[in-house]
């Protein structure tokens, strides 16, 4: 008997194994070797490297440019994330309101999350050309602007146009997943609400909210650390220029490892930012876990 | 019908619903139609008339570019090659490792979803340090076969959590049935509870293919040489070349985007609904 229990166990074994090691192979040893990394002075292309012990870290933190990558970061993280969610979730209440045409709506405003990043940065950057782009000679035209606004070069409006971009790609997976969240909200909890006088408004506060927010909830860390680390799109459209303006954390790191082909310091820096979002995450758990036994 | 008594606000709500999801329509929109559009444009006319919507002209001379002088057909058929060959391993690692947690180690779902949700904090410029390091090690730099492997790393945990919400939904008293039968594992893993979930594995597979599709940054930095180059990469070269032709540029980013986007609408119910389920487990 003994001996059935023990092969049945690892029959059932058997079948996570394959997708343990790739989580030991493709993910945790990475992610140890980066961190072995960080304390060398390894190149992209020399062979050989010394142990430099902290002098990475210290590189880095001391580095002015670092603290600007990271605070754009920030900027570039919560001003999409705002954006995703609120597009996202008001078309999602619109398109629950609708009764008409609704699969229709929904069909056309997913088309952004299917674009691959090149195709993104390609179209928009084509949109966007200051010279023969729609937008700016479409502004032009109708008389909002005098000269055709350089979206992707000028200062003032590279940051809030990539942050358009963003939102314009992200929303949609907002939207879905809030549709199919909403979904699972017991209906006859409106009635008994609306029988009692609540107005739509309270409904959707007291109501729909508390229901969704641990599905939601979790959809937002997912988004926060998706965007944060996001690389190809600002590569691709900007390379984090003009003057270093919308140039976040990966994007700075990819400059140290393959512009100064400095792999080691790269990996100091990639090792940063990896704990800073473990912290993140850790937060967001702790609400989650306090949300879940509220909603009982 | 009880929603609509519930969500009963009168007409200017709905009408405001409907001018906002119009709008935001042509705003998602728009630059697929861009792309399409100036793809089949004449050179002169995207410059001349840069906000004219229909071509005066049409033509598909860019198509034959992209495909005849740019050879863009040999970097699909790598695209092809890797996206497709990481759906296949990921999907069957996947759903393995997905049904086995739901049948076998339930009590480790949560735990699960959290290990997943970690990997996928796992910046990707962080592993693509040591991606490059280990590749030039083992000699699988400028490789199709390593660029696999590597995609591995984020389709696998991807498709486990899609697809333990699909794995649920079998009932065990089927499974038992066939167990009684003399079944053994997997049998009933093959026999029983695949078909079952079948519509979801199409689904999540295909969702595994557009990302793989899609990916940039591993491809660029694993792969070096041109015949080699996934189609990311290759349209990402095309944009560094000293004449940059609108029109080619678009004609290529329309034979790249618009699979996506076929096979993107066809599955995304099914994905919204996984995607919620796998992250309330």
């Amino acid at each position: 008997m003994g001996s059935r229990r023990y092969r049945a166990k690892i029959a059932a074994f058997c079948f996570i194994l394959p997708a343990l090691l790739v989580a030991l192979l493709l993910l945790l040893y990475p992610v140890i070797s980066s961190v072995f990394y960080s304390f060398t002075s390894k190149h992209l292309i020399k062979a050989d490297y010394d142990f430099v012990g902290l002098k990475n870290y210290i590189d880095v933190l001391t580095d002015a440019d670092f603290w600007r990558s990271f605070f754009t970061n920030i900027k570039w993280t919560v001003a999409s994330l705002a954006g995703q969610i609120l597009v996202g979730f008001t078309a999602a209440l619109a398109l629950e309101r609708i009764k008409h045409w609704r699969s229709f709506y929904r069909t056309i405003l997913i088309i952004p999350w299917a674009f691959p990043s090149i195709v993104i940065a390609l179209s928009w950057k084509w949109i966007l050309n200051g010279v023969s782009g729609f937008l700016p000679n479409f502004l032009v035209n109708i008389g909002l602007f005098e000269q055709a606004p350089q979206f992707l070069s000028s200062g003032a409006l590279v940051f809030p146009t990539m942050v358009f971009i963003n939102i314009w790609f992200g929303a949609p997976l907002i939207m879905v997943n809030v549709l199919s969240a909403l979904q699972t909200v017991p209906k006859d909890q409106y009635e008994a609400a609306q029988l009692d006088g609540a107005s739509p408004l309270q409904s959707f506060i007291h109501i729909t909210i508390p229901h969704i927010r641990v599905v939601v909830g979790l959809l937002v860390v997912l988004r926060t650390i998706w965007i944060f680390n996001s690389f190809d799109m600002i590569y691709l459209i900007t390379g984090g220029g003009p003057a270093g303006l919308t140039e976040t954390v990966p994007i700075y790191a990819y400059n140290i490892g393959w512009g100064l082909k400095m792999l080691g310091r790269s990996s100091a820096v990639t090792v940063l930012l990896l704990i800073f979002l473990l912290i993140v995450c850790f937060m967001y758990f702790k609400l989650l876990d306090q949300w879940e036994k509220e909603a009982g | 019908m009880r929603k609509r008594r519930l969500l009963r606000r009168g007409w200017f709500g709905t009408s405001v619903s409907y001018i906002y999801l119009t709008i935001l329509a042509v705003i998602a929109a728009f630059p697929l139609v861009w792309v399409l559009v100036s793809s089949v444009k004449s050179k002169g006319e995207i410059t001349s008339d840069p906000t004219a919507f229909f071509p005066k002209e049409f033509t598909l001379d860019h198509f034959k570019t992209v495909f005849g002088q740019l050879h863009f057909g040999e970097n699909i058929l790598n695209s092809v090659l890797v996206a497709g060959a990481t759906t296949l391993v990921a999907i069957t690692i996947a759903a393995m490792g997905a049904y086995g947690v739901v049948r076998f180690f339930p009590r480790f779902g949560k735990a699960l979803t959290r290990v997943l949700v970690t990997t996928y904090m796992f910046p990707p410029i962080l592993l693509a340090v040591p991606y490059s390091i280990i590749m030039g090690q083992t000699g699988m730099m400028n490789s199709r076969v390593g660029l696999v492997i590597v995609y591995l790393s984020f389709s696998v945990p991807y498709a486990i959590w899609l697809l333990v919400g699909f794995f649920q939904t079998v009932p065990l008293e089927i499974e038992e049935a066939a167990r009684v039968d003399g079944a053994n594992k997997l049998q009933v893993f093959y026999r029983v509870a695949l078909p079952i979930v079948a519509p979801g594995i199409v689904a999540v597979a295909i969702y595994t293919f557009i990302n793989a599709w899609n990916e940039f940054l591993y491809s660029l930095i694993l792969i070096n040489s041109s015949d080699k180059m996934t189609v990311a990469v290759a349209l990402n070269s095309l944009e560094g070349q000293e004449v940059l032709d609108w029109n080619v540029m678009m004609a290529a980013s329309a034979v790249v985007v618009i699979p996506s986007v076929i096979f993107f609408m066809l599955i995304q119910k099914r994905i919204a609904g996984g995607l919620a389920a796998g992250s309330v487990k």
